[in-house]
């Protein structure tokens, strides 16, 4: 293995330019970084060069630990976009430059020199100084030097960036025979997605600072994991629509969803097909099962070889369009290519679909605060993140800080999450507000939708302030356990939807924990409640959903005179680590009693277990 | 508004380049003639005696001199500061860039007078350092430490805009290559400031020879001891003897246009880069 990444993060002031990188790069291999600008993608790079010192992770080259090494001492040649020929001295010292440092004797220098410039095709032009070169020509000898004193990993940063098209396409070529003619391991970063794949062996995709998917070009093309993959890779059209069964569910078309790809009952599932899938027909064809529906030819470019077209197609209920950009749009675009000698459909078509690709779920995402900012975070925290494969940001609320504390507390912050030792929360994006937090947090949810909010410390009066305004599920880590093993779900009879069930059964698959499922039946002297059999049948299908997520579970009932009274009393009886439970509409006005009747803040006030506060289905 | 205007090189040139010369003759080019015409009054040989009596040897060689330690100084200093303020992020680096320039600014007299009150017998350094036996006034030292702190910026203005526009990735590049701090700096970052190096350096040598008004505080004008080539000729223009000012003039007046000419040469549009390969 050449180049060994592991966790690497990179910070400039408060921004997280890298973020948890890991990546493996084998011998001779050409890795391609692609991104767009501001993506961290050169940032990677310098890292690896030493040009540049991570926050946290490390690098191995050949098996040899550089982390802490200089630039000098870790035997790589960088190619940098503007290609940085010393100006001074002409190409030939130029290239002779690295060896006359490691004092080779002339005859040697000379021998190696003349056997690069005709490796890169500029034999004869030694002499020469980089203003008397072309800028293709600059860029072969910032090759050639680079590569002088035989280095074990070359680095290229948009090599190709300041060059015109058409010696692009040349100077690639020669790139990649070099690249394998002295089967020399390289990374080379771009923004050219075309770029990349012609020169890859494989190719890591990198937004905001995360290597979202790696992958051979062709593999990642047709079957990308995320939506940014499917859409910087490439056109193509990604519609949200349904899981029904082993099914997506768009409208009335329904595509099998593959074993590989996870996926929940009921949950959003996105499809992806590229314009090269789609056929469009004048006719409704006949037995085409994978009828998408009749739209208009709204735009159509000729591009030589191809023509390229859009569709709209009326709205279809239940699904949605996540690319091309749906802004303004009612209906569904899709992007269509044919060869262009095909005849054009007339304005109406019906359009069909010869592939596509169902995308993995996405990342949850964690909005994690600590209170009051800056406290400890629970030693549960990283484990948890982890186990959910989640992307955590920090947030911390200052309550009454000026300019200056802000940026103190956002180091503090960083600090005490890097504390925890796992890595798990290094690189996390760092957020700070100044205000009240129950309002920031909400404010914050509110504009990035997170999947989960996750609060400890002192938590009392920011719950209470939240649970009106939750759209969320809610975490309320408490105590200091080091793990979340037994989990505590309190259902109840004719609830709107099963969304306890099945948030926490999804956090309790992931986190590889034993499920208690409660319904507390509410009987004065005998009377009200539901009769136990429907009790009974309602535990079993939450039994049979949690068996479907391959979660060990079991049911309880208990009796008593109020639901919390039961809850608290299951809990103090079962030692759990976190109690799961469902969160209505707000019913705390005084007609209902008030606070005191508000069955969460009863059970959140009468332990010091952990709760998952989950809202009730839309 | 005017009614016509001429474009550019259109029509006559005599009448504004005869403006000029009307203008530049009394002005320049007659004083510049002037210092021979008188140097050479009493003929080749009064000029000769005039230039080799000790007193005008001692200050040609003695400005000589300072000038070139001058120059040497303040080649390294002023490189030192151009780098420290080019590749360096501090907090008090825009007051110090300001302070480090200041020197041009402020009146050479001025410059004389607070070195005497710092360096002199009451001052604060000077009353420190004589017990030591340092005692800087009225010594050839005291016309060093005057002449590095008035051309102190030359060097800096020379060199810091070539430093400010070498992209870090040079440095980077060697760096990659395996070169060392110190060898990145010989034989990359050095190299590219040549031509800094160069004028900045003629340039210290010119403003020291010429330096005037803080060496004659700080030197006391001694003669045989601290007198430099423009204060003797002021000292022998005072005593009314014209023909030796003018001929220690001469020299000095033909020692400023040779520099100015190599000056010309290597800043020029065809110069220097340093293709001397």
């Amino acid at each position: 293995m050449s180049i060994v990444l592991d966790r690497l993060s990179k910070r400039f002031g408060s921004q997280t330019v890298v973020s948890r990188v890991s990546l493996e790069i084998e011998d001779g291999e050409l890795f391609v970084l692609l991104g767009a600008s501001g993506s961290g993608k050169s940032t990677v790079l310098r890292l690896i060069a030493g040009l540049s010192v991570p926050d946290s992770g490390t690098i191995q080259l050949r098996g040899r630990d550089v982390t802490d090494l200089a630039p000098q001492e870790r035997e790589i040649g960088f190619v940098f976009q503007n290609y940085s020929i010393f100006r001074h001295m002409s190409v030939a010292e130029n290239i002779e430059f690295p060896l006359k440092i490691r004092k080779v004797p002339a005859a040697e220098r000379t021998r190696r020199r003349e056997e690069l410039l005709d490796l890169v095709g500029l034999g004869g032009l030694g002499g020469r100084y980089a203003h008397q070169l072309s800028g293709g020509q600059q860029q072969r000898v910032a090759l050639a030097r680079s590569l002088a004193h035989k280095p074990s990993v070359l680095l290229l940063d948009e090599p190709f960036g300041a060059l015109d098209v058409k010696i692009r396409g040349q100077l690639r070529r020669n790139l990649r025979e070099i690249q394998q003619k002295l089967k020399v391991t390289a990374i080379l970063v771009t923004h050219d997605q075309e770029e990349g794949f012609e020169l890859a062996d494989r190719v890591g995709l990198m937004d905001r600072g995360a290597l979202l998917e790696v992958g051979r070009p062709e593999s990642l093309y047709a079957r990308p994991r995320t939506l940014f993959g499917a859409t910087f890779l490439g056109a193509g059209t990604v519609l949200v629509g349904r899981v029904r069964g082993n099914e997506a569910r768009l409208g009335d078309l329904a595509l099998p969803i593959p074993p590989e790809v996870e996926h929940e009952e009921g949950s959003r599932v996105r499809v992806l097909f590229r314009p090269e899938q789609v056929e469009l027909c004048s006719a409704q064809p006949e037995g085409a099962i994978r009828l998408l529906g009749k739209g208009e030819i709204v735009e159509q470019s000729f591009l030589g070889a191809l023509r390229r077209l859009r569709v709209r197609l009326p709205p279809i209920p239940g699904t949605r369009q996540a690319a091309p950009a749906p802004y303004g749009e009612e209906g569904l675009l899709v992007d269509v290519v044919q060869p262009a000698e095909e005849p054009l459909p007339g304005p109406e078509v019906w359009v069909s679909l010869r592939g596509w690709h169902i995308l993995a779920p996405p990342r949850p995402r964690l909005l994690i605060c600590a209170l009051p900012a800056p406290a400890t975070y629970p030693s549960v925290l990283p484990h948890l993140v982890e186990a959910v494969d989640a992307v955590p940001v920090l947030l911390a609320v200052d309550e009454d800080g000026d300019e200056k504390g802000t940026e103190e507390l956002r180091t503090t912050v960083l600090e005490r999450a890097a504390a925890g030792g796992s890595g798990a929360l290094d690189g996390a994006e760092v957020l700070v507000r100044r205000g009240d937090p129950a309002a920031e947090i909400g404010s914050e949810q509110a504009q990035s939708l997170y999947d989960f909010v996750v609060l400890s410390g002192a938590t009392g009066p920011v719950v209470d302030g939240l649970l009106d305004r939750l759209s969320t599920a809610l975490l309320v880590l408490r105590g200091d356990r080091p793990a979340l093993q037994r989990i505590l779900i309190c259902t109840a009879v004719g609830e709107p939807g099963k969304a306890d069930v099945r948030v926490g059964g999804w956090l309790a698959r992931r986190l590889d924990a034993e499920v208690t499922l409660l319904h507390v039946n509410v009987r004065i002297g005998g009377l009200g409640g539901p009769p136990e059999p429907w009790v009974q049948s309602h535990l079993d299908r939450g039994v049979a959903t949690l068996r479907a997520l391959e979660v060990k579970s079991r049911s309880t009932i208990r009796r008593a005179r109020t639901p919390a009274e039961g809850i608290l009393a299951e809990a103090a009886e079962g030692q759990y680590d976190l109690i799961v439970m469902g969160r209505h509409a707000p019913r705390r006005g005084p007609l209902f009693g008030g606070k005191a009747a508000d069955i969460t803040l009863r059970i959140l006030a009468g332990t010091e277990t952990s709760m998952l506060i989950v809202p009730a289905d839309e | 508004m005017a009614k016509t205007t001429k474009a550019p090189g259109a029509g006559s040139a005599a009448l504004p380049v005869g403006l000029l010369l009307a203008v530049l003759v009394p002005l320049l080019l007659m004083p510049l003639a002037a210092v021979f015409v008188f140097a050479f009054r009493g003929g080749f040989k009064d000029f000769l005696s005039a230039l080799t009596a000790e007193d005008a040897q001692f200050a040609l060689r003695f400005s000589l001199l300072i000038a070139f330690l001058t120059a040497a100084v303040n080649a390294v200093l002023g490189t030192f500061a151009a780098y420290v303020l080019a590749k360096y992020r501090f907090p008090g680096k825009k007051p110090l860039t300001i302070a480090v320039n200041l020197p041009v600014a402020i009146p050479t007299v001025v410059v004389g007078t607070s070195l005497l009150l710092l360096w002199g017998p009451i001052g604060l350094l000077g009353k420190a350092l004589a017990p030591l036996g340092f005692s800087p006034m009225f010594a050839p030292a005291g016309v060093l430490l005057a002449h590095l702190f008035v051309t102190f910026p030359y060097m800096l203005g020379a060199v810091k805009p070539l430093l400010d526009e070498l992209e870090v990735t040079y440095e980077e590049a060697a760096y990659t290559l395996g070169a060392g701090k110190w060898q990145t700096f010989r034989y990359v970052i050095l190299p590219a400031l040549r031509g800094g190096l160069f004028s900045g350096t003629l340039l210290t040598f010119a403003h020291s020879l010429g330096e005037f008004g803080a060496t004659v505080m700080v030197s006391g004008n001694l003669r045989l001891r601290t007198q430099t080539a423009p204060l003797f000729i002021f000292a022998q223009f005072e005593a009314g003897n014209v023909e030796k000012a003018n001929a220690v003039a001469a020299v000095l007046a033909a020692l400023s246009f040779a520099i100015f000419f190599f000056l010309l040469r290597w800043s020029g549009p065809t110069g220097g880069r340093g293709q001397g390969h």
